[in-house]
């Protein structure tokens, strides 16, 4: 589904969702990833109001700010900057706020996902695996559940973040 | 109160985390420069904005691999979602209460003796309730608690009323008054609305007058004792309606007491009068620790969680109250009802200090309605 995302800087739509246990190693125990939001956090405070407006993609400009932030570390702590096929990991690092998470495979992450999409109702179920699963888009989901489309992104906005609650249990 | 710290921090959680996910969503169309704006200014409310916003990036990441393992085929999945009576499982429901049990034994034992009794109960009420219609809302009759179960018994007029096992109460409503009187044991009051009669609910020398209420009434030797869970409940002396003529010379006289959420008010036989703070759980440990349901509307099932709890659901929309659903739950986190009703669509949780709003959320609040 991320290619679908054309709002993202190009660096960012192209990498794939892998996690690199290198990357892990090398950054998660050295620097927390909650001092890195924090960080990125403060970084997007200083944005000037007027310059505000003129962000053509905030999620772009949020994912640089934090990939530019792990380049600077990883000077200050003299080892080799990240190049851009590291991006993705950043945001795989960004995206573990604890050790523990980090930590976890990503084959047991998908596993628990899959065991919390059974827990789903019915119809937020069906609508997620045919979206992310069978890649039917809104319409198609709609026209064979016989709901409206924006139903059907109701259920994939209330599935993701119910899921999204329960995974936040395992941390 | 710890409860509910607990239950605004994971209503927040939730809150986050679906905007999260709202913002994310949206991402997949160019942003309006409207947008653009909100969702800087969302990021930049908070780290925990920022750290949830990456959490869901990684989530979505793994989705397609996790949804990809699912086995049911799209015609078994419409079909599924077809069925208009999900069951409810509640994530954790079967090893949370497992551990509950080994460390409260006790109880444990005695939930297993009330299963099948309460199933029991509950499809009487039901019956009980076609009989009534039909006599327009009159009634006159003794219930008396089942000896294996906890009872529940739905009056005409809504109100739902949880029995103790040994206790008894008579019911009198008539055009004018609804009255109850608890004879002994231990109910639990949820009190139906009927602006035209009031509800008098009589305790040895005391009525108490009920302000839309859920209340609990415990007769025993020690005395008679009286706990609001949620609302107001005034308390009058029964001698002033011999002594000054009538009801409505009652209802006019000094009250007793004027007691509200939390507080509880112990009537002593020898007519001493302590009004002091509650521990709800503690004064619902009677009741069933799980709450189990089929086909049952949201609204009546929010009500039967009502019954633990000082921070009352309201479900405020008349088609998500008429909503059937089965499931079992446990009854002391009504925060997993609410937190399970948020995931349906058109369905908006908000928190306020007395109670939790159910509502339907409008096409923009799902957007940036709440931002």
């Amino acid at each position: 589904m991320r290619e679908k995302h054309g709002a993202w800087s190009a660096l960012f739509a192209e990498k794939g969702a892998t996690l690199s246990k290198y990357f892990l190693r090398r950054v998660a125990h050295r620097w927390d990833a909650q001092d890195l939001v924090q960080e990125v956090y403060l970084r997007l405070l200083r944005i000037e109001p007027a310059d505000a407006a003129n962000i053509r993609s905030p999620e772009a400009y949020l994912f640089t700010v934090a990939a530019n932030l792990v380049k600077e570390h990883a000077v200050l702590r003299q080892q080799a900057p990240l190049g851009s096929d590291e991006l993705e990991q950043v945001v795989e690092q960004l995206a573990a706020p604890t050790n523990l998470e980090a930590d976890m495979d990503s084959d047991l992450r998908t596993e628990r996902l899959g065991v919390l999409i059974d827990r789903l109702s019915p119809k937020c179920k069906a609508v997620l695996i045919m979206h992310y699963r069978d890649e039917m888009s809104y319409r198609e989901i709609a026209e064979r559940m016989k709901i409206s489309t924006s139903m059907v992104k109701k259920y994939v906005v209330k599935g993701l973040a119910a899921c999204r609650q329960r995974m936040a249990d395992y941390e | 109160m710890n409860n509910s710290t607990q239950f605004d921090a994971a209503r927040q959680a939730r809150r986050i985390t679906e905007q999260a996910v709202s913002w994310y969503i949206e991402q997949q169309e160019p942003l309006t420069e409207r947008q653009r704006v909100a969702f800087l200014g969302w990021l930049r409310t908070s780290p925990r904005h920022v750290a949830e916003y990456f959490a869901v990036v990684q989530m979505h990441g793994d989705f397609k691999a996790a949804a990809a393992l699912k086995t049911l085929t799209v015609e078994q999945l419409v079909d599924q979602a077809g069925r208009d009576n999900p069951v409810v499982m509640f994530p954790m429901v079967g090893s949370a209460i497992r551990k509950e049990h080994v460390a409260r034994p006790g109880r444990a034992r005695r939930l297993a003796m009330r299963a099948g009794g309460l199933a029991a109960a509950v499809v009487m009420a039901w019956l009980g309730v076609g009989y009534w219609r039909d006599a327009n809302g009159l009634v006159e009759r003794s219930f008396k608690g089942d000896l294996a179960a906890v009872r529940t018994v739905t009056l005409p007029d809504g109100t739902l009323v949880q029995l103790d096992r040994d206790s008894v109460i008579d019911v009198h409503f008539d055009g004018r008054f609804r009255r109850i009187e608890v004879i002994k044991g231990n109910a639990l009051f949820d009190v139906g609305k009927d602006t035209h009669r009031p509800m008098l609910v009589n305790v040895g020398g005391h009525v108490l007058q009920d302000i839309g209420t859920v209340f609990d009434v415990k007769r025993d030797a020690s005395g008679d004792t009286l706990t609001v869970i949620s609302g107001r409940v005034r308390v009058l002396n029964a001698a002033d309606e011999l002594k000054q003529g009538g009801l409505a010379a009652l209802l006019n006289a000094d009250p007793v007491a004027d007691l509200t959420t939390g507080q509880q008010i112990s009537l002593n036989v020898s007519g001493a009068i302590v009004k002091q703070p509650a521990q709800v759980a503690k004064v619902t440990a009677w009741l069933p620790s799980e709450i189990r349901f089929q086909h049952e509307t949201i609204g009546n099932v929010a009500r039967r969680f009502n019954a633990y709890t000082s921070k009352p659901l309201v479900i405020e929309n008349g088609s998500i109250a008429d909503e059937r659903i089965s499931g079992i739950f446990h009854a002391d986190n009504p925060q997993a009802f609410a937190a399970y009703l948020a995931t349906l669509p058109d369905v908006r949780v908000v928190e306020e200090n007395d109670r939790v709003r159910i509502i339907a959320s409008n096409q923009t609040d799902t957007k940036v309605g709440h931002l």
